[in-house]
């Protein structure tokens, strides 16, 4: 078919409408040598014959080496956006440009949904991979947790168990305490039955601050508050001290106590004497406490410069599943448990002080055959002991103060403040007593006393503050610290002495004789 | 005063960052708005190299995103002196896409002057593209930039690395 002339022009009249079309005919430099069409929707409109067409349509660059040459959807420094088609001619090139802006813009639209579809699909991906692997981090950090629950329920238990078993162990010496507090104030107690009723409680006593001490002595340890001090000391003589703390308790109950000793054990060494005698008194107390028939044997060698001391009784033993129990804090072997007092420590601050010494423990038991329990520390042989300082002279109980010396007592427990008097008085010192730390600056201020005992937990002002306040105002005498209270080591520097409750009366009264003789002097 | 007129084509998968890199080295500005390219859109920028009396006037083809090339997408490449590769650091493929165009552009046209630009650094926490791979991309291309359209990082310094390697070229390439 041929198409009618009216069908044609209508077909030309639209491209041309729709295109604009804009022809150049540049010579072999590019130089215009002549234009056809409207320009100016490109930008070159009036280009004058002769100018360098690729001043103003640098994209023309690689477009006219070979023949006809096509680029679409090219879009100009300027905005506009074309079809350009190249064509040779003889030695010139016609260059045509065509507006493409409109089929531009509709293709532009399609392909952003289409592209921003794949990104979406992408970051859908990423975010899924994420999820994934927040949810694998997720069970991870549960099952740690749980493990951390378990780890918590374990000790919870642990000190449920510590708590109903501390009970227990305090009441005991408390109700004795108690009891036998009552009986020795009934009217008609007789002397020797008072005697009898306040030795009671002087055991009871002393039973319940060694279960403080040792619940303490497992806190430092726990929390690293504990250092080694190594020194050279006298084997020997150590041994002999235990035998001579220990033969009697064991004798008491019926049972043997042997030491033996290896020859090439030297007599001198360098260690932490203090941390040794505990781990000792520690393992042949237990053994005595555990052991009703048979006996005890202390057994000293040396290997890979080691001291090696093993204890072994005869005692009931321990079960394989209680073995590794026994050495975690407030647990005791289960069959033990409801028959032998004590804080449940021994072993834990045992094994705490044989660490700290760089050493280990092992234990040996079959039950029905008695207890091994071997401690391994590194020691040094030293040729000689430089005698230590003279031991503290044992406390006279009869101590006397210096003629005139007043002493201004602190403290808020009555009974604390009775039981102060009746000694201070009966050495001879004369005596002001305050119930607060305020009290004691104004009143020390007041009467220049030769010494002050201090409490810290006290009314108003701390008996810590109180005591730098007295510092303070220049007073020259000595400030004695006599408190339940743990101090720091800074704090403890504010005071001449610290006696921490209970504290040996003839000690403290030694104490103060002493400093109040210096100052005196 | 010289002037040096180059054309250099920037290729590389699509939203990688290629017309941003472009509007950074042009006109030191940056847009958010991912807005697709089609075709080709032209800019130019002109520098003069240091130390010379020549003036570089680059004139910068902005190729629609692609990972593979067709006949269409080679005609826009015609007469380039110059080749910006750009991948996005945050979508490894597009490192695989840039290495494919290069195998494909040399094919064609034989060795030129490029350089690849791992683009979004800005993102570095987000970014999918391995060490080891990046040191693999120095193997093929002599300049590796890390870069970021967004702050600008590194952009001018791998763009006016090409411009000298196409100058440098060109020269040695004179009679």
């Amino acid at each position: 078919m041929k198409l009618p002339q009216v069908v044609v022009e209508h077909l030309q009249s639209d491209f041309l409408a729709e295109t604009r079309p804009f022809c150049v005919l540049i010579d072999a430099n590019h130089r215009v040598v002549d234009t056809w069409g409207d320009g100016e929707w490109l930008g070159l409109a009036g280009l004058p014959a002769g100018t360098d067409l690729f001043e103003y349509a640098p994209y023309l660059l690689g477009t006219l080496d070979e023949g006809p040459f096509r680029l679409n959807f090219v879009s100009s420094p300027a905005g506009a956006v074309m079809n350009l088609v190249t064509i040779p001619h003889k030695d010139q090139h016609y260059a045509v440009f065509l507006d493409a802006r409109r089929a531009h813009d509709d293709l532009q639209k399609k392909q952003q949904v289409s592209n921003e579809a794949v990104l979406l699909q992408a970051n859908q991906l990423k975010l899924i991979a994420r999820q994934r692997d927040l949810i694998a981090e997720l069970v991870e950090a549960k099952v740690e947790l749980n493990h951390h629950r378990r780890d918590m329920e374990r000790t919870s238990a642990g000190k449920t168990r510590f708590i109903a078993m501390m009970s227990h162990e305090f009441r005991t010496p408390l109700a004795s305490i108690v009891n036998y507090s009552d009986l020795a104030l009934e009217k008609d107690s007789g002397l020797e039955e008072m005697r009898k009723s306040i030795e009671a409680i002087s055991r009871s006593s002393r039973h319940l601050t060694s279960l403080v001490d040792a619940i303490l002595d497992e806190a430092r340890l726990d929390a690293g508050h504990v250092t080694l001090r190594e020194r050279d000391f006298d084997l020997l003589e150590l041994l002999d001290d235990l035998s001579a703390m220990m033969a009697p308790l064991a004798a008491e109950k019926g049972l043997s106590y042997a030491t033996r000793v290896d020859a090439d054990v030297p007599t001198h060494i360098r260690a932490d004497d203090v941390c040794l005698r505990q781990i000792l008194i520690n393992l042949l107390g237990n053994a005595v406490k555990f052991t009703e028939e048979g006996g005890i044997r202390l057994y000293i060698s040396c290997s890979d410069g080691r001291l090696v001391a093993s204890v072994a009784d005869t005692g009931p033993g321990i079960s394989l599943e209680d073995q590794e129990r026994v050495f975690r804090a407030f647990e005791r072997g289960g069959n033990l448990q409801s028959i032998r007092s004590g804080a449940g420590l021994g072993l834990t601050i045992t094994l705490g002080l044989a660490e700290l010494m760089r050493g280990e423990i092992s234990l040996d038991s079959t039950p029905g055959l008695g207890c091994t329990v071997t401690v391994y520390v590194p020691i040094v042989a030293v040729d000689d002991v430089v005698e230590s300082e003279a031991p503290l002279p044992v406390p006279d109980a009869s101590v006397f103060a210096v003629q005139g010396t007043t002493v201004l007592l602190c403290d808020d427990d009555e009974d604390m403040v009775a039981l102060l008097e009746h000694y201070l008085h009966r050495a001879g010192y004369a005596l002001i007593t305050t119930e607060s730390g305020a009290e004691a600056v104004e009143k020390a201020a007041a009467y220049q006393p030769d010494a002050v005992i201090m409490d810290i937990n006290v009314p108003g002002l701390s008996g810590l503050d109180a005591a730098r306040e007295l510092r303070d105002k220049d007073y020259a005498g000595p400030i004695i610290a006599h408190t339940a209270s743990k101090l720091s080591a800074e704090d403890q520097a504010t005071f001449t002495r610290y006696f921490r409750k209970p504290a040996a009366m003839n000690e403290l009264l030694m104490t103060i004789k002493s400093l109040t003789s210096n100052h005196a002097a | 005063m010289t002037t040096i007129t180059s054309k250099v084509c920037i290729v590389g998968d699509f939203a990688v960052g290629k017309t941003s890199v472009v509007e950074r080295f042009v006109t030191n500005q940056f847009s958010d708005k991912y807005l697709t390219t089609v075709g080709v859109k032209i800019d130019t920028k002109e520098i003069d190299l240091p130390d010379t009396d020549v003036r570089h006037k680059l004139v910068l083809w902005d190729v629609a995103g692609s990972d593979r090339f067709g006949d269409k997408e080679f005609a826009y490449l015609r007469g380039a002196a110059g080749l910006v590769f750009v991948a996005d650091g945050t979508r490894f493929g597009t490192v695989d896409s840039a290495l494919q165009l290069r195998g494909q552009i040399d094919e064609r046209y034989g060795p030129i002057p490029s350089v690849i630009l791992l683009n979004k650094h800005d993102l570095a926490s987000e970014w999918t593209v391995s060490e080891e791979r990046i040191g693999e991309l120095g193997l093929v291309f002599a300049d590796v930039y890390r870069t970021s359209a967004k702050t600008g990082e590194e952009v001018e310094s791998a763009l006016l690395r090409l411009a000298s390697s196409i100058v440098e070229t060109t020269l040695s390439d004179a009679p």
